[in-house]
């Protein structure tokens, strides 16, 4: 399904969305978020400083309450996730591109319950990028493209005064139909224009990895490259890159107590992370993972190598978040283009 | 004004005469503008430093990590210090440092840059200034900066895209030094001390409380303020489940028995606890370099704490973080003229 | 798989024994489902227990596939959740989710002569293999048991290792000489050089102390048994054993998913991260 929308009816598409909860890219303290709408959305953001992962995987997960009155059985309570549909505006390509990659990691081998009662729950309205929203995108390098629709339920595209819509779901179908009257069909200039802004948004030089293809193999042979502890030498082991990465999906589970007579609390799901310095440490001491350098190869095969061995596809797709917020200047793109390089 | 060359001839002497064993300094780094930290062993790397608006880094951090990785090694440094080039700000964080024992004097070799008349950049609002437009280079050029960018040069008076904590500092002049680059403007005033920090406390206690409540939601709890701080050394932290420093030795006991203060989860309640409990631990420490506040990635203004701190320290005792290695500390020294009747 | 695998089922503790005491000790546990059945597993294979209120822990279940009554679980005590079971009494409940991890290909082996080296509390995860084949002992030729702990003290499932000789050959070790051992006295891998285990139609699995396992397999090496006849278990901290927390991640491989048994041959391509 292809229809224009004229710019301005945007708000009444959003509102004829009964039954959805609706969010969208809005400004708070100086950064872009996901926010539910609060009045006219505006999709003029760059990108949102956290990607959407959040809404199939948010960072914290209620699996079960339990309660134990002493002498006595625990009596566990299942919590799954529930509420409106979900449909969230101005998801980027790289970002939508996350989408399936998360869906692979939480369906292959076992499904994840509360990560697939989300999922289901959400639909995904993308704005391609007419021109690169951020000065460290490279998604062109890692398969993916400023006007991807994969991942996406349906894909806005900016032709100025009014926005290219179409679906690309069954999902996506949904929420044009809820709001049929307001989509006009797109002519024969409002096609040629598209084609004419996809081409220029695709056209639009970016930053890139420059082998993508041999990534993975020559990641391989440099597991004991010293290039890792030299590139990591100024890495602080903080949370930035993968907390904000839209296909990091680390996570810890723990049981929050909230009271002792009797017995009650959560068992809960937070996300984690391979870059502190503790996530791999067994319970004797041992670390696995005791460096930086480590730490660093771990994240950067994860995405590059490892992902790919067992999926076929890179993990990373191209937002550069990990590299504009990296607080010491640590950036992927640079350490997968030294260590392919250095690697012969 | 200073010379860049001057600072790289420095290191450049001590590397090939011994003198240091690393230096630790500034370099370009591989994403736009932005400068990186840069650790060099070998005469010729001297040519990598850079010094500009860009330099934003707190360097003693390394410092810090240099003697963590010594002490896991088992080894002592071996005699030569660590070369560091270090502004007011980072070579108060050294003075600290010192007066805790965390290294000896003759362990640093202190390369002082004077921030003179001017600052570091604050991305934020650069990026306001420039519109989305990228800049490529970043240069001090009096009072002013300039930026290279796609449109051309573009000259910001410095005062306008100054980190907050640059338009506050009244010495921007680095006292502890071997070697110091650039003129005393110790006592310049851009704007009045605490600045900052009286426009936020202007506001009535319940606005207060709504602006830090929802701040204390926002945060992610990537720890990077904590990780990019040279005060944040201790090797458990207090406040969190994941720098419990276990090894082979640690008994059953030890681990079983921790107290987990808070839980992984990013809930506002757990969040005050952490960043609260970290500002008091930082009282007459923080020497205000802003590191924290500029690594949150989703600007908490994490500084305005700190400032508090150090504002009730000044006012009540006199006190100014990091002015001199034999002076007092703050909560281990206790005068006779100090406020506090019930403690005599 | 069941549809919420984060929901853990209830089992009751029925038995727990003193196994090795002191700063390192190891207590082993019986639990029983607490109502009616509850999963099968392999030899090999793992479960995630836990005590509520104090979290989970992935522990190798030690008992045989062949007991459907209870499964075997020997905990050492190392940290936050293995104290919690050992402060646990006879009917305590736990919670347990199930089975995890691959497991030993018993049934390629059948018509082999099988040789386990076990040291410290790395014979729980070969024990369930031990005793399924003791109990198929018409399946195996010979069946060669090494086992050794740093003092006699150490030594777990004495009395049941006891029990297995006249079926099986076993041999057991203690680093330092103590008054009134009469087995071997030196580490595990001089040991099993002691009486070098021959290689035709064997399989050797070895399980222990990382150190322990490097030494035992390059002695193997040297006597003969090429790397697809050697079989180890490693272990990494665990959180979900579903392949998706990512702690056990080495290489593209979740250990809690493709582990944790893996043949020498497999495991000398994996990354050296665990």
């Amino acid at each position: 399904m292809e229809k224009i929308l004229e710019k301005k009816r945007v708000d009444d598409w959003v509102a004829a969305l009964t039954g959805y909860e609706v969010h969208a890219p809005a400004l708070e303290e100086g950064i872009w978020g996901y926010q539910p709408i609060n009045g006219p959305i505006r999709l003029d953001h760059t990108n949102t400083k956290q990607p959407p992962k959040e809404f199939a995987f948010p960072q914290r997960e209620v699996f079960f309450s339990f309660e134990q009155i002493k002498g006595e059985a625990p009596r566990l309570k299942q919590v799954m996730p529930s509420g409106p549909r979900h449909a969230v505006f101005g998801v980027r390509p790289c970002d939508g591109r996350g989408v399936p990659r998360m869906d692979k990691v939480f369906n292959d081998h076992a499904q994840d319950a509360y990560y697939n009662a989300r999922r289901k729950n959400v639909a995904y309205v993308g704005l391609a990028c007419n021109k690169p929203p951020s000065a460290n995108c490279f998604c062109l390098s890692v398969g993916g493209s400023p006007v991807s629709t994969d991942g996406l339920d349906v894909q806005l595209t900016d032709l100025g005064d009014r926005y290219f819509v179409k679906a690309i779901t069954e999902a996506g179908k949904d929420l044009m139909t809820a709001a049929g009257k307001l989509f006009a069909d797109p002519s024969a200039a409002d096609q040629k224009q598209l084609k004419q802004v996809h081409a220029a948004a695709v056209a639009h030089p970016q930053r890139a990895v420059n082998n993508p293809d041999q990534a993975p193999a020559k990641l391989k042979a440099s597991f004991k490259s010293p290039l890792w502890d030299e590139l990591a030498q100024a890495c602080i082991g903080c949370g930035i890159c993968t907390f904000l990465c839209p296909t990091c999906h680390c996570f810890d589970i723990n049981d929050e107590v909230q009271g002792k007579a009797p017995l009650n609390g959560q068992r809960v799901r937070t996300w984690d992370n391979c870059q502190f310095p503790d996530f791999t440490m067994h319970s004797s001491g041992h670390n696995p993972r005791e460096g930086t350098g480590a730490r660093l190869r771990q994240r950067v095969c994860h995405k590059f190598q490892y992902f790919y061995e067992n999926f076929g596809m890179h993990q990373c797709i191209g937002c550069g978040r990990c590299i504009t917020e990296c607080p010491v200047g640590i950036d992927i793109i640079h350490v997968v283009n030294k260590v392919v390089e250095n690697a012969g | 004004m200073i010379n860049l060359k001057d600072i790289r001839e420095t290191a450049r002497d001590m590397l090939a005469k011994g003198e240091a064993r690393a230096v630790i300094g500034y370099r370009r780094g591989s994403r736009g503008m932005l400068a990186e930290p840069a650790f060099l062993t070998k005469p010729e790397e001297a040519d990598e430093l850079v010094w500009d608006p860009t330099c934003f880094h707190n360097l003693s951090l390394y410092l810090v990590h240099d003697r963590k990785h010594l002490a896991h090694a088992g080894k002592n440094s071996g005699g030569a210090p660590v070369a560091i080039i270090a502004k007011g700000c980072d070579a108060r964080s050294i003075v600290v440092l010192m007066q805790e024992h965390y290294f000896k004097r003759e362990d640093v070799y202190i390369i002082g840059v004077s921030c003179e008349g001017t600052g570091v950049v604050d991305e934020r609002k650069l990026a306001t200034h420039l519109n989305g437009v990228q800049a490529s280079n970043a240069a001090f050029d009096g009072d002013d900066f300039v930026f290279t960018t796609a449109e051309g040069e573009k000259r910001i008076p410095a005062r306008e895209v100054m980190a907050d904590r640059c338009l506050e500092c009244r010495s921007p002049y680095p006292k502890e030094h071997n070697l110091v680059f650039g003129e005393d403007k110790t006592g310049r005033q851009l704007e009045a001390p605490f600045a900052a920090l009286d426009r936020f406390e202007a506001q009535g206690a319940g606005e207060r409380w709504e602006n830090w409540a929802r701040h204390f939601d926002r945060c992610i709890r990537c720890f990077a303020c904590r990780s990019v701080c040279p005060m944040c050394y201790c090797d458990e932290c207090v406040v969190d489940s994941i720098t419990f420093p276990v090894t082979t030795e640690t008994t059953a006991d030890e681990k079983a028995s921790r107290i987990r203060w808070i839980e992984r989860s990013a809930a506002r309640s757990e969040n005050i606890t952490y960043l609260m409990t970290r500002a008091m631990h930082l009282a007459g420490r923080c020497t205000d370099c802003g590191e924290c506040d500029r690594a949150c990635p989703v600007n908490v203004p994490i500084r305005l704490l700190n400032n508090k701190m150090e504002k009730e320290a000044r006012e009540q005792f006199g006190f100014e973080p990091g002015a001199s290695i034999g002076g007092p500390s703050l909560v281990a020294s206790f005068l006779d003229k100090d406020p506090g009747e019930f403690i005599r | 798989m069941p549809d919420n695998i984060y929901l853990p089922s209830l089992g009751r503790i029925a038995y727990i024994k003193d196994e090795v005491v002191g700063e390192r000790a190891i207590k082993t546990f019986h639990v029983e489902p607490l109502d009616g059945g509850w999963f099968d597993h392999d030899c090999g294979q793992c479960a995630m227990l836990s005590v509520f209120g104090r979290g989970e822990a992935m522990i190798s279940i030690a008992s045989s596939p062949l007991v459907k009554g209870y499964k075997q679980f020997s905990i050492m005590r190392v940290g936050r959740v293995s104290s919690a079971f050992h402060d646990l009494s006879v009917g305590d409940v736990v919670g347990i989710r199930g089975p995890y991890g691959n497991s030993f290909p018993i049934d390629d082996w059948r018509g082999k002569n099988l040789v386990f080296i076990g040291g410290g509390c790395g014979l729980a995860p070969i024990w369930p293999l031990i005793t399924t084949a003791v109990a198929q002992r018409g399946d195996f030729k010979d069946i060669t048991v090494f086992y050794g702990g740093r003092t006699s003290r150490d030594i777990m499932y004495r009395a049941e290792l006891e029990k297995l000789r006249g079926s099986v050959d076993v041999h057991l070790s203690i680093d330092k000489m103590e008054e009134g051992w009469d087995g071997y006295c030196g580490f595990v891998p001089a040991s099993v050089m002691n009486r070098d285990p021959s290689p035709q139609n064997a399989i050797a699995i070895t399980c222990g102390p990382p150190i322990m396992i490097k030494f035992v397999i390059q002695n193997l090496n040297k006597l003969g048994f090429k790397d697809e006849q050697i079989y180890t278990t490693i272990e990494n901290k665990m959180k979900c054993g579903i392949g998706k927390c990512g702690r056990c991640n080495v290489g593209k491989d979740y250990v809690c998913v493709k582990g944790p048994v893996y043949s020498w041959a497999e495991l000398k391509y994996l990354p050296e991260e665990y």
